[in-house]
């Protein structure tokens, strides 16, 4: 019974998710103080994490693993999801969606997230991942009286349920060749035959799936664009965190020995995605979906650090990730300002001259966009120096060559936005309003990007520390 | 002569999960089919997990086998909520017409 | 060996052979000795005494599904329920208080879609 101590964050979680909806379901119209409540509880569980200790421990006949690895992510996708609720509060009342079940189903995917991150067992992996997709499905289609959010709620559930499926197809096979569901064990078994690797590549398939690398990203920009766009800000950021905190852990425990048989499927999925991230984005008209081309891309940097194979590699891509966050949190919260005559636009045309009506929404976006397409000395640049550091150590260098490429590229349709932001005809001003939950993070955001460079080795610092070995 | 052993069921399970994995891809008429053919999938991973549960004499599998049975019937039941909010928006459910974003 | 491997199965194909039999004797015996005097009224379709009043395949009420979906989950309990209940003296009281906390989850459920009127017919 000791070990439930160490399970309070999730326990909590779960116990305020059902307290939730209990309140929820009792008091007539509840969507504001559910909301409150749990940006409440959000910050209590990062107290409690932040306070408890952060010794490496198994429990639960080692299927549950809590180290600083599996800390870090979690604060990670604490720390985004506050700030997601907490920016997509006045779109969601805007487009009429103020239902007190958003933010608890927001609150079940990351308790999914959670025992995801933490699992050492392909049975516990599976059944976090599912809570977490379960919801994500829901959250797809919870504008359910929009023919698009719907019909993204459908792809992105076909697609996930496919996936879902190849990779427990992968799980049962490997299940079958090495004897045990624990990462510790498949990983000392030292008889890996074709039968495991045939699990390993349906595991990669799925788990790419889900991080949206390519050639299995086909649902991002669909999903992204029907999605309500407070939705749409959740999906490119926490369960992209989560997903490569899974993809790093499956790469380095229980696959670890099997180094030379995954390095090539990730150098090709890393390649594919950062060109076709660089590519498919610069003929779209429709800012959710370049965002979703972009998240693409920036996947394909996080994964060519965990292709490296190396510690600085899978390293270099927690601080991809945890930049990623900062900057995607920023740029969304910038599109949730697009609002004209009472309706949220999205096309890129429609920021057309927004400088001179809104000159600091506008160089704040342009801050942002400079540090996604990695200009120095903004954080996005760091975050990317870092990637090409590890990969070059392990002397991938064509890899490293084509990652630069497509930075280039990448920063062209960057640019064009930012060129369409200030030199472009002026349009009609968007809504003034301020509000401190979006614009806050906003100059949150931007503040860290710029001051980054003061202190640029901060991360690493922290993430030096962390180790799945 | 015959002795139905591990191959045979493997072969039963990559059998089902191809079918389940053709009829994703080559369904064009109807979303519930793409329903069924998931179920298909999840199905042949637990024929897989039994018989390696058996063959292992090792029961976790089976305790795998009983947790996807229960997700594969709640990810059944938020997969038809969302086809029928669908329906509701469209009044169709037709593979084919499922196209309102492209690019 | 091919016939012993069969053996096995004998006690199904025998009662395989008795239920079919029983069956299709029933049904036969049925045609033999039913009277048999047809008339237009008795060979339309029965409606409460009215005609017809379209086809019989028209879509039906979408409410049917609801409370499916609904019932699957509530269904599979049971899927725990049956091990657990004849593990129950191995398991401890831990085993017995798994369960306990995940009826209690079920039950939070139940209340929800309660509260939420989705197991109300109008």
């Amino acid at each position: 019974m000791l070990a439930i101590k160490f399970l309070i964050p999730e326990i909590f979680l779960s116990i305020s998710i059902f307290s939730l909806l209990m309140i929820g379901v009792f008091i007539k119209n509840s969507f504001e103080i559910i909301y409150r409540l749990s940006l409440f509880v959000i910050i209590l569980i990062i107290l409690i994490i932040l306070s408890g200790d952060s010794e490496s421990i198994k429990i639960f006949s080692e299927s549950f693993t809590i180290d600083r690895f599996s800390l870090y992510s979690k604060i990670l996708i604490l720390i985004s999801t506050f700030f997601v609720l907490l920016m997509s509060k006045k779109y969601i009342v805007d487009i009429k969606n103020n239902k007190f079940e958003y933010p608890i189903i927001i609150l079940l995917s990351i308790l999914g997230m959670f025992i995801m991150v933490s699992s050492n067992d392909l049975i516990l992996f599976y059944m976090g991942l599912e809570l977490q997709s379960l919801a994500l499905y829901i959250l797809a289609s919870i504008d359910r009286d929009n023919i698009k959010s719907s019909e993204a709620g459908v792809k992105y559930f076909v697609l996930s349920a496919l996936s879902s499926g190849l990779l427990l197809y992968g799980c049962s096979l490997i299940y079958g060749f090495t004897g045990s569901t624990n990462f510790e064990e498949i990983a000392n078994s030292k008889d890996f035959n074709v039968g495991t690797i045939f699990g390993m590549v349906f595991i990669l398939v799925g788990l790419a799936f889900k991080v949206s690398a390519v050639p299995f990203h086909m649902w991002t920009p669909d999903v992204y664009q029907g999605s309500p766009t407070s939705v749409t800000s959740f999906f490119s950021v926490v369960p992209k965190a989560a997903g490569i905190a899974i993809f790093i852990k499956f790469m380095y425990l229980p696959f670890r020995d099997v180094l030379n048989q995954w390095q090539y499927i990730l150098v090709f999925m890393s390649i594919a995605s950062m060109i076709l991230g660089a590519v498919a984005a610069i003929g779209q008209t429709n800012i959710k979906r370049l965002m979703a081309y972009s998240s693409i891309g920036h996947i394909g940097y996080a994964i060519a650090g965990i292709a490296a194979g190396t510690e600085n590699g899978f390293k270099s891509t927690l601080i991809y990730i945890s930049i990623y966050i900062v900057m995607n949190i920023g740029a969304f919260a910038c599109i949730l300002l697009m609002k004209r005559d009472g309706k949220y636009v999205e096309e890129i045309e429609e920021l057309s001259g927004v400088s001179k009506n809104h000159p600091m929404m506008s160089f704040g976006l342009l801050i942002i966009l400079f540090s996604l397409a990695g200009i120095p000395p903004l954080a996005g640049f760091f975050a990317k120096f870092y990637i090409f550091m590890a990969v070059i150590e392990s002397e991938m260098y064509t890899l490293a060559i084509i990652g630069l490429v497509t930075t280039v590229l990448s920063a062209f349709y960057y640019i064009r936005i930012i060129k369409i932001m200030y030199f472009d005809e002026p349009k009609k001003p968007f809504e003034k309003f301020v509000d401190y939950k979006i614009h806050g993070p906003i100059v949150l955001s931007c503040v860290l990007l710029v001051s980054f460079f003061i202190y640029p080795s901060i991360l690493n610092e922290i993430v030096s520390n962390i180790s799945i070995f | 002569m015959i002795e139905i052993g591990l191959g045979h069921y493997l072969t039963l399970g990559a059998v089902i999960f191809s079918l389940g994995t053709l009829g994703i891809f080559l369904n064009r008429k109807n979303v519930i089919v793409i329903l069924m053919s998931v179920e298909l999938i999840l199905l042949a991973v637990n024929i897989n997990l039994v018989s390696f549960s058996i063959y292992l004499q090792d029961i976790s599998g089976q305790i795998f086998t009983m947790l996807i049975l229960t997700v594969a019937a709640a990810e059944a039941a938020i997969g038809l909520a969302i086809i029928v909010a669908y329906y509701r928006n469209k009044g169709s459910i037709r593979v084919e017409e499922i196209d309102e974003m492209k690019g | 060996m091919f016939f012993d491997f069969l053996l096995e199965y004998l006690s199904i194909a025998i009662f395989l052979f008795i239920a079919l039999a029983l069956s299709i004797g029933f049904i036969a015996v049925n045609f033999a000795f039913s009277p048999k005097n047809p008339d237009p009224e008795k060979l339309s379709a029965y409606e409460c005494g009215f005609e017809a009043f379209d086809s019989a395949r028209s879509e039906f009420d979408v409410r049917f599904y609801l409370v499916a979906i609904l019932f699957i989950i509530f269904d599979l309990e049971i899927a725990f329920l049956f091990p657990w209940s004849v593990s129950l003296g191995n398991i401890g009281l831990l085993g017995f208080y798994s369960m306990m906390i995940f009826l209690f989850i079920l039950t939070i459920g139940f209340i929800y879609e309660w509260k939420k009127g989705a197991l109300e017919w109008e």
